[in-house]
């Protein structure tokens, strides 16, 4: 495969995204992050990668907003290659149907979220009943088939990790909830129908790559901040349920 | 009778009253005559005597007969003693009549004899026992026991302790004897005693515990005294009781949070005032053992990462931890926008490394700067958390970009109680590398992965590697820090630097991890197939080993129990184990018996057997509160494993405790049996009760005829002849 030219238009679109990150504000960063979080977005044979720009601009999010550090690019893994685990956080995005996982990656992908790891899953395409969501429910309930997929109650210490959320963001709003399987009383599995990954998706000039119906921009930033909080989430789980925090949550809620 | 109304039938004729009656008088001698020869009446003759009856003497010796009969007086056994010469001529008497049965009694009885008791019989017995002491004398061989002298001061404390209840009148009563009493003293003397503790036997560190004592006063000024707590010493609790008139007993709760587990000797003691008859019971000491409920422990996390999230899972699975967590999620640089919109509380920094730091067993510092945040100003609590440790707290430094040197913590008072020396400045080893057990890693409980130390050794070469490590410096021998693992590749100053270290300082520990990549041995390792068996146990015992958990004291020592009676020899269990933690056989284990005052009273060895078990049985000790100092003899190279516990030695428990006579029961005791009560000082003996002797026959009987005298004969012949002269006389035909 030929390296990609160089043309005009792209060297015009890098150029100003330099410029745009200068302006930006200094990311809050006091120290370098010594493990920073790589995010793996999990390679299938369909399409895997569909809003490529989404997980860097989630993690560009997390840096400026919370004290998560990710590496500055998901790292593409395969469920039935080594490595698997160096990853607890995977992401995994479709458009369209899903091509069936094999067997040893759905080992793979069972046994990393047994012990401990988390799986975001984002229907690209906002199918409900079709497409993605058509395929990737059967796949998950193989691979988790004790751990049903159910909707995520809002009162969910998801919702209050980080933000405050009251509802869904995303391109769209398929369904104004998320699903999710438990293990052991944790969210292994999370599922939005709704392309949060088309919401976070930012081009390098700066602009969003996609808009986002029915609710605009409100709803874009309802899908960074379900990002920011998905991503506490898988880090610091029900920390936000512990005794301490209550009464502030409820002073603010109120 | 019908001869007689004949007779008198038959003089109806004649008119003189007189002649009438003399007539009938002859006639009833007559009859009656007669019917004594016709009955042939004797005499039997029976040879009989009283049989010889038993009549017990029984007198105090328990030690509550040493207190004084009145203030500035005798003692009562003295007063006893007195009495009883001054009255051996009555006893002498008495001893003529029954069999004395003289006998000491205090929780047994034993024979005593008129001349010992009447120089005074010792006082040392440690109950009294009233009504086993009268039991025992019905019971008592040779005669029958006909009452009995009782003499004490009626301080009971065994069955009559609570006075005449239903029962103990039934069985006085049984004893079917009077009993006499003397009571040896009316009035309690001037004293101040703490009666009772009661306390529990275990409490929870950090959880309030009560205990409550009963003081008793008796001739005391109205007042207030200070009624103090102590823990080997140290005052942890105190009350004011207000001495009332009229008033002898008070509750006294005493209420305190023990902060550090472990077995104690606490001591309630009251002060001693003038006069007192006796100030041995102004203080009675218990042993408490303090236990943990749950292990408290504090994560604090300068910011989310794989490291916080795997500990914080274990941590929280652990139904042993109560987990209190605290992650900073921005920083005053992040954006996150409208503080109302976030979930974020402020950081309890005066909280959490103030006032409630103590609450804490073990603090664990994950990636953890101070410096950033300004107005916190979390420096300033560094002191503290660093006196936190050296008072008994565990403490954590887990690495990362915030940890050790890349926090400059090398120029705080916490280097002072690490266990390595951080590095300031000296930058992050951002390299592969496997970490390799020490000599003392292999064997350490934290780092004793595998079941030996080769498998130690092999179960760390095989998990995977870690990638981040902050550059610190092993501390000088001396210092009680210990490197567990280190990183082979990776020198610092010429040595593998360090990634796991441990150290004791003051009462406390800390631990050393200088990566962040601890949970590579356990998620990362899980995706091999192994498990995540190795960081589950590294952690796990890595927290108990920072909060001292017994299961991880290598030596122990247990008292058989935690109280043991006077002259009682003191049992001990030793239990001691290696450096693997298995059993340590054939190891020399010295114990000593400290008093309050820290002096030595016994102390005692013992090798350890197969089992790694040992038994020491220390001589008996006085009464008082010891700790026990227990010492293994070191293999060479190894550590000096030592354990504490304590133990109380009773005193004589209410004999001493209590110096009320109970003048009220002896006479009780009397008025139910039919005896008499006297009281001392000022009495005498009291009219001995007793039952009558029986009579017995012994010997044959005989009969004696007593018709067959020729007299009888005589007289009817005569009486009948005088009638028959008097009727022709008078012509009464």
């Amino acid at each position: 495969m030929a390296p990609p030219k160089l043309s005009r238009r792209s060297f015009l679109a890098s150029l100003a995204a330099g410029l745009a990150g200068a302006a930006l504000p200094a990311r809050g960063r006091d120290s370098v992050a010594s493990s920073p979080i790589a995010i793996g977005q999990v390679q299938h044979d369909g399409r895997w990668n569909p809003r490529p720009s989404a997980l860097k601009r989630l993690g560009w999010e997390l840096a400026r907003r919370t004290s998560i550090e990710t590496t500055p690019e998901p790292v593409p893994v395969r469920l039935d290659a080594p490595g698997l685990h160096r990853h607890p956080f995977l992401y995994l995005a479709g458009d369209g149907a899903l091509p069936p996982f094999s067997d040893a990656a759905r080992a793979a992908l069972r046994r990393h979220l047994q012990f401990g790891g988390f799986l975001l899953v984002d229907a690209a395409d906002g199918s409900d009943g079709v497409g993605f969501d058509a395929t990737v429910r059967p796949e998950l309930a193989r691979v988790l088939p004790s751990a049903p997929l159910a909707p995520v109650p809002q009162a969910h210490v998801l919702y209050k990790t980080f933000y405050l959320l009251d509802r869904q963001g995303g391109r769209v709003v398929t369904r104004p909830w998320l699903e999710a399987q438990s293990l052991d009383g944790r969210l292994a599995v999370i599922y939005s129908q709704n392309d949060l990954g088309g919401a976070w998706a930012r081009s390098d000039l700066g602009d969003w790559e996609y808009p986002c119906t029915p609710g605009g921009e409100p709803q874009r930033e309802t899908a960074i901040r379900l990002g920011v909080n998905l991503a506490m989430y898988a880090l610091c789980t029900d920390y936000k349920d512990d005794a301490v925090h209550l009464p502030f949550i409820m002073k603010r809620r109120t | 009778m019908a001869a007689l109304a004949l007779t008198w039938w038959g003089l109806r004729t004649e008119p003189r009253r007189g002649r009438r009656l003399t007539l009938l008088a002859l006639r009833a001698v007559s009859a009656l005559l007669a019917l004594f020869l016709l009955l042939e009446p004797a005499v039997q003759l029976l040879q009989t005597a009283r049989s010889r009856l038993r009549f017990a003497v029984l007198v105090d010796t328990s030690r509550s007969m040493r207190f004084p009969i009145e203030p500035g007086g005798a003692s009562r056994a003295e007063a006893v003693a007195a009495l009883l010469a001054g009255q051996r001529a009555e006893l002498s008497r008495l001893a003529e009549r029954v069999d004395l049965d003289w006998r000491g009694f205090d929780a047994q009885t034993a024979p005593a004899d008129v001349e010992a008791a009447a120089r005074g019989l010792p006082s040392d017995g440690s109950r009294s026992d009233l009504l086993g002491a009268l039991q025992a004398a019905a019971a008592g061989p040779g005669r029958r026991l006909a009452g009995v002298l009782l003499i004490s001061d009626g301080a009971d404390n065994a069955s009559l302790a609570g006075g005449l209840t239903p029962p103990a009148r039934a069985e006085l009563r049984a004893l079917g004897v009077p009993v006499n009493a003397v009571a040896a003293g009316r009035e309690p003397p001037r004293d101040l005693a703490v009666e009772r503790v009661a306390a529990e036997e275990f409490a929870f560190v950090r959880s309030s515990v009560t205990v409550e004592a009963t003081l008793r006063a008796h001739g005391l000024d109205p007042g207030p005294i200070t009624v103090v707590l102590r823990r080997e010493g140290a005052v942890v609790a105190q009350a004011v009781v207000q001495l009332e008139a009229g008033q002898d007993r008070y509750q006294v709760p005493l209420t305190f949070r023990p902060d550090t587990t472990g077995t104690f000797v606490f001591t309630v003691a009251a002060p001693v005032l003038p006069g007192e008859a006796v100030t041995a019971n102004n203080q009675r000491s218990f042993v408490l053992r303090v236990i943990r409920d749950r292990v408290r422990v504090l994560l604090v996390a300068g910011r989310p990462s794989w490291d916080e999230r795997f500990l914080r899972g274990l941590l929280k699975q652990d139904p042993n931890v109560d987990l209190v967590s605290f992650f900073i999620l921005r920083t005053n640089a992040d954006q996150p926008g409208p503080q109302d919109q976030l979930s974020l509380i402020p950081f309890p920094v005066q909280e959490i490394f103030g006032p409630q730091l103590k609450t804490f067993d073990a603090v664990v510092l994950l990636n953890f700067n101070y410096a950033p945040y300004r107005s916190l100003d979390i420096e300033r609590f560094l002191p503290n958390l660093r006196d936190y440790v050296r008072g008994g707290g565990g403490l954590a430094m887990v690495g990362g970009e915030q940890g050790f040197g890349e926090a400059r913590y090398g120029a705080t008072p916490l280097a002072e109680v690490l266990p390595v020396v951080p590095l300031d400045g000296a930058g992050l080893a951002e390299e592969s590398f496997r970490p390799r057990p020490t000599a003392e890693g292999r064997r350490h409980p934290i780092t004793a992965i595998g079941a030996g130390e080769a498998a130690t050794a092999a179960a760390w070469e095989a998990l995977p590697p870690l990638e981040v490590l902050n550059r610190t410096r092993p501390l000088p021998p001396g210092s009680g820090a210990v490197v567990l693992l280190e990183a082979p590749g990776l020198l610092v100053d010429g040595q593998p630097a360090p990634v796991v270290a441990v150290r004791e300082v003051g009462a406390g520990r800390t631990l050393a991890v200088t990566t962040d990549g601890s949970w590579h041995w356990g998620y990362l390792a899980a995706e091999r197939g192994g498990g995540d068996g190795a960081y589950r146990r590294f952690w796990s015992s890595a927290l108990r080993w920072l909060v001292r958990d017994p299961e991880l004291t290598p030596l122990k020592a247990e008292p058989d129990a935690p109280a043991i009676d006077p002259g009682a020899s003191v049992g001990l269990s030793i239990s001691l184990r290696g450096a693997d933690y298995g059993p340590a056989p054939g190891r020399k284990v010295a114990v000593e018996l400290v008093a309050e005052d820290g002096k030595t009273v016994a102390r005692g060895e013992a090798i350890t057997g197969a089992d790694g078990a040992a038994r020491v049985e220390l001589p008996a000790a006085p009464p008082g509160a010891y700790k026990v100092s227990a010492r293994a003899e070191p293999v060479p190279g190894g550590p000096t494993e030592t354990a504490a516990t304590a133990l109380t030695v009773r005193g004589a428990g209410p004999e001493d405790g209590d110096a009320t006579p109970r003048p009220e029961l002896l006479s009780a005791i009397a008025e139910l049996t039919g005896g008499d009560f006297t009281s001392l000082p000022g009495g005498g003996l009291p009219r001995l009760h007793q039952l009558e002797p029986e009579v017995v026959e012994i010997g044959q009987r005989r009969e004696l005829p007593i018709w067959n005298r020729w007299w009888y004969l005589a007289a009817l012949c005569a009486s009948l002849g005088a009638e028959w002269i008097l009727r022709r006389r008078w012509g009464s035909w």
